[in-house]
């Protein structure tokens, strides 16, 4: 960050005087501020109110709003990784592949496997059995 | 519900999983709809083209619970200082927290300045590199806090407390005329403003004050006895509440005819001496018109204690059969069938005065003939 600001005086880093803490995170603030999150300060507060967050600085939410969106990319480019890797695997006549499955959809297959990187569990319902590894355990399944 | 492919079966998921949240999640599906738009807005600017339905609420709901944990993360270590609010150290300690299932650079780290920590590099990169995206729609500011109407106390109404223990504080209690009809045994709706509109018009003729006895006589084809204050009260009772506005009349509308319930009669003899005192002030004689002809059936039907007031004009149904064999008895008792004592003559002062007014009685009889000869033009509940 901005270690650059720590005044001379002070040479071990114990000594770094509260200004400069301050100043490193105010102007990391700064930066946010200048970003507005696709995610709406509105619904972040609702959620962080729900769970007991108190906070009248609207900066904090920013910044939780700036994670969440991070988090939520993250998981997407995984899932898109996953759909694409899934789309190049697939032995299909070309025609067909340029046409239609050139179109990347989210579906809950992709996000369950990115999900489980970060520890979240899904399973879902199949409702069909067209492929013969529904049903399966999803960690004996291979694609 | 298989559509063969799972990237087409969106659509139908569309209708399923809205329903089946409408019970769910009670009021949230506001937030829930927004975070959904948030989502798809950021998967899209990732490189999505489409979405499958079930996938993007489950993303949502994950998103949604990533807020909450942070939050109650947070929470929990302001709490720990002992502060009530957040602060930024707070919510780095949270967001580290959300950051060691998938980590991050100095997680290992066991003394470093929360401002230094990977967390806050990682989002600072990430608000360098990634171009905002604004969020689709202006959102007004929710949850809506909806203003309660509180109702007046004492004081704002400038009342007295009626006892001592009551402070002058406390909200006021409702006007007697909300609640004084509310002791009709029956059950039918109660109308106060019919009631209030019914008193004033002191009328010579049959005050409909009960709407048992609004019931009763409509039930005897009462076009003849239209009194003034019937009418007002509809339209009052109409403007006021549609589920306390007064019976049809006969010609207004077509309805089944069904067999009056047994207790109707039994009970109003027994029950509603509150009430018919009330308005023996008003007009003694009208409970007893109105109960003539009923009491004339219950007469004619007082040997066969089986059969009920089916005898009583309707159209052909299976009778309900109660048993009405000790009702009965008091009832006739009570018209002078059976001999009875002076005590019995006292407790029931309102059936004491049907010696006098005989053309009324004569009256309600004939109603009672002319509807037993036309049985279809009865009004019927």
């Amino acid at each position: 960050m901005n270690q650059n600001q720590q005044p001379q005086q002070t040479s071990s880093s114990e000594g770094r005087s509260s200004a400069d803490d301050d100043s490193a995170l105010s102007d990391f603030l700064s930066s946010l501020t200048d970003y507005t999150p696709t995610i709406p300060d509105e619904l972040v507060q609702h959620y962080l109110a729900k769970s007991g967050f108190q906070c009248p600085d609207v900066r904090l939410t920013r910044l939780v709003a700036v994670a969440t969106q991070k988090f939520v990319a993250e998981v997407a480019g995984d899932a898109l990784q996953h759909c694409k890797a899934r789309q190049a695997s697939i032995p299909k006549d070309k025609r067909d592949r340029q046409q239609k499955d050139r179109r990347l959809v989210l579906t809950m297959e992709d996000l369950s496997k990115a999900l489980r990187e970060y520890g979240v569990n899904l399973r879902h319902q199949e409702y069909f059995a067209d492929n013969p590894s529904t049903g399966m355990d999803p960690a004996t399944r291979d694609e | 519900m298989s559509n063969g492919n799972g990237k087409t079966g969106k659509q139908i998921e569309q209708a399923g999983p809205t329903c089946r949240r409408k019970k769910v999640s009670g009021g949230d599906e506001f937030a829930q709809a927004i975070a959904k738009i948030a989502v798809a807005q950021v998967c899209e600017s990732k490189g999505f083209q489409g979405f499958q339905q079930s996938a993007l609420e489950t993303m949502s709901d994950v998103t949604a619970r990533y807020i909450m944990s942070i939050g109650k993360s947070a929470n929990s270590y302001a709490n720990l200082a002992g502060r009530a609010e957040c602060n930024i150290f707070d919510v780095i300690q949270g967001l580290e927290d959300m950051g060691y299932a998938q980590g991050f650079t100095g997680a290992s780290d066991i003394d470093h300045w929360l401002e230094d920590s990977g967390v806050v590099r990682e989002i600072s990169q990430f608000v360098n590199e990634v171009e905002p995206v604004m969020f689709a729609h202006p959102i007004p500011p929710f949850p809506v806090v909806k203003e309660r109407v509180l109702p007046p106390s004492f004081l704002q109404k400038g009342e007295e407390p009626p006892d001592d223990h009551i402070p002058a504080w406390l909200p006021a209690f409702p006007d007697p005329e909300t609640f004084s009809q509310s002791a009709t045994v029956n059950g039918r709706g109660t109308e106060p403003h019919a009631t209030k509109v019914e008193n004033d018009n002191s009328n010579g003729d049959r005050p409909l004050l009960n709407s048992q006895q609004q019931i009763v006589s409509s039930m005897f084809g009462n076009t003849a006895m239209n009194d003034p204050a019937v009418p007002k009260a509809n339209t009052v009772a109409a403007e006021s509440n549609p589920f306390l506005a007064a019976p049809l009349k006969f010609e207004d509308k077509e309805v089944a005819s069904i067999a009056p319930p047994a207790k109707f009669f039994n009970n109003t003899v027994a029950s509603d001496i509150p009430i018919l005192e009330n308005f023996v002030e008003n007009e003694p004689i009208s409970v007893l018109e109105t109960f003539a002809p009923a009491i004339e059936a219950i007469k004619s039907t007082c040997s066969d204690s089986r059969e009920d007031q089916t005898k009583f004009p309707v159209k052909e149904k299976p009778t309900v059969r109660f048993k009405v064999g000790t009702k009965n008895k008091f009832l006739a008792r009570s018209i002078g069938l059976i001999p009875q004592n002076e005590e019995h003559n006292k407790t029931l002062p309102w059936f004491a005065m049907e010696d006098e007014k005989d053309d009324r009685k004569r009256r309600a009889e004939k109603i009672l003939r002319e509807s037993l000869e036309n049985p279809d033009q009865l009004v019927q509940l």
